[in-house]
């Protein structure tokens, strides 16, 4: 039976290391560190029709960080918006999923991969909900790698002025990007107060603490103060894997089999 | 030209509350119009294109009509990968309006001139490409854009070169306009889009016998009607004010090769930069597209 209610971390988890495996992939650390923030959003906050992905009604959750999507698309198992064969034979010949979120995937927002372009477009749909008076939310999951594209902070300025309330955007703070840590290359100093700056209520928390995030997230939403919504999240890259957390190669090493099977065991 | 342009934004953006025209901080006087009756409308996303872009996707998507505006060196130039990813990979609705396009801005310099804009955006899918020549040029092609529901790129060039045709235009996406039809025994024509088109009743008027054919429909563009004129003539002349790689003589070339050995001869912009500062006639002169250079050449070829 697919329900939200399926969204248990440890078996998003086991379905991004079943997809990573299979597909021989990389950016595996990428998705694991989203896992319950996916989760919260999905079980708690996003109001969706399970039978159709693409209601116009929706909320919105778009996945900026695209490198991140395998999360996505282990959640979208649970939700039964994929089966178990398109995890199963993720990246082969003629399948649909790519290794990126792709908006022709239907349950993905938005073509991401390429950074900084989620943002801009959560912030358009958010600006014309505001307009036409819906009550529906938009949440945007950024990396803090991705914040060197100077889109964002377009975005992020844009989004504050126009008292985008009803945004919230979580940035996926790893402390990694592809080739090194993010304060090794763009230091990002109190990122909470920087985006405070720009008009918006922050919240820094745990990311991989689920009643953590669900406090945030209906905190900030409760504020009621004209203001778009940040969490910052502070996460692990390769969070629930020993061997992958903080280890920032697995942005692009692949799983064989002996240690897809160990992994699987920390997972069980 | 620019009237008509006011006009007719006004027109769309009255007739249907949920067209928005977003500005990326430029068209100074040219939304007066639309500011004063429909304020609503009209957003001025301040000086941050790619943000515009995407939040035009994103309007785009909860069913707006965004009219995304700027100058052709930063809509589409800057905001390329904006373009390509967010608006036409999902094919939405979002009229993209470049305008000043070629050497308009003549005093600035390169930042803000625009003569690869057509090559860059021919090759992403899904995209229409308009070019019109005069204002009623102009006033289809914004008919056009805003009834096909795709993403199109609107370029705007040199907008006060008066008119070449006499009444309103009923052409659709990719039709050719063949304004006069060569009357030499060697048939040579003529084939201008944009700006030039002004500039090819000039030259006509020099070389009475030369034919000239509008093409406002860069993308699509009826093959059969290119087939036919090359059937038709035995030499032609393209005329853009746009790089000579990629452009409306780029796309007769590629068309006409695989039936024809017409001759073509491509006239636009070389493979360089505008050295020096002047008006918009010095800029054509130091490019060669201007009148005399352009009759010396035409004088050569027939």
């Amino acid at each position: 039976m697919s329900s939200a209610k399926n969204l248990i971390p440890k078996k998003i988890r086991r379905n991004i290391l079943d997809m990573a495996f299979s597909g021989s992939t990389v950016h595996i650390g990428c998705a694991l560190c989203l896992v319950e923030i996916f989760s919260v959003i999905y079980r708690n906050h996003l109001r969706y029709d399970y039978t159709k992905p693409d209601d116009p009604n929706r909320d919105f959750l778009i996945l900026s960080k695209g490198h991140g999507v395998m999360a996505q698309y282990a959640c979208m198992k649970e939700l039964g918006w994929l089966k178990d064969s398109d995890l199963l034979n993720y990246f082969s010949d003629g399948t649909k999923l790519k290794g990126l979120s792709d908006s022709r995937v239907r349950g993905l927002e938005v073509t991401s991969g390429s950074l900084g372009h989620g943002l801009s477009v959560g912030v358009g749909i958010a600006l014309g909900n505001k307009i036409s008076q819906t009550k529906q939310k938009t949440f945007i999951i950024v990396g803090d790698g991705e914040l060197n594209e100077g889109s964002c902070w377009e975005a992020i300025q844009f989004a504050g002025h126009h008292a985008l309330s009803n945004i919230c955007m979580i940035v996926d703070k790893n402390n990694f990007q592809a080739m090194d840590k993010t304060s090794n290359i763009i230091n990002q100093q109190n990122l909470a107060t920087q985006i405070e700056a720009f008009n918006f209520n922050v919240t820094e928390v745990d990311g991989h603490n689920e009643d953590d995030l669900d406090n945030a997230i209906n905190d900030l939403f409760s504020l009621q103060n004209n203001k778009p919504s940040c969490i910052v999240a502070n996460t692990i890259k390769g969070k629930g894997v020993s061997f992958m957390e903080n280890k920032n190669d697995w942005h692009y090493l692949r799983l064989d089999k002996a240690l897809y099977e160990q992994a699987l065991l920390e997972l069980e | 030209m620019r009237e008509t342009f006011s006009n007719k934004l006004l027109d769309i953006a009255s007739a249907n509350s949920k067209v928005l025209l977003l500005s990326g901080d430029h068209g100074y006087g040219l939304f007066n119009s639309l500011r004063q009756e429909k304020p609503s409308q009209f957003i001025n996303m301040g000086v941050a294109e790619q943000n515009m872009v995407g939040v035009a996707a994103g309007l785009s998507r909860v069913g707006f009509r965004p009219i995304v505006y700027g100058l052709s060196a930063f809509i589409p130039i800057r905001v390329l990968e904006q373009i390509k990813l967010d608006v036409c990979h999902d094919n939405l609705p979002v009229i993209f309006i470049g305008d000043g396009a070629g050497f308009v801005y003549s005093h600035l310099g390169t930042s803000h001139q625009s003569t690869e804009d057509i090559a860059v955006t021919r090759a992403i899918p899904n995209l229409i490409i308009l070019s019109p020549g005069d204002r009623f040029e102009l006033e289809r092609c914004m008919n056009l854009a805003y009834d096909s529901s795709l993403p199109v790129y609107l370029r705007l060039g040199k907008a006060d070169r008066g008119d070449v045709h006499s009444k309103r235009l009923s052409f659709d996406l990719g039709d050719l306009i063949t304004l006069k039809n060569s009357e030499r025994e060697r048939k040579v024509s003529i084939i201008a889009t944009g700006s030039m088109l002004e500039m090819g009743m000039k030259l006509c008027k020099s070389f009475p016998s030369l034919g000239l054919v509008s093409v406002p429909s860069l993308k699509p563009i009826n093959k059969n009607q290119v087939s036919e004129l090359c059937k038709s003539n035995d030499c032609l002349i393209t005329l853009e004010e746009h790089s000579v790689f990629g452009g409306l003589g780029s796309i007769f070339c590629e068309i006409a090769s695989s039936f024809s050995n017409i001759e073509i001869h491509k006239i636009g912009i070389q493979d360089r930069f505008s050295e020096y500062c002047g008006t918009y006639e010095y800029l054509l002169q130091e490019h060669k597209i201007d009148l005399e250079s352009l009759k010396a050449e035409i004088a050569s070829i027939l």
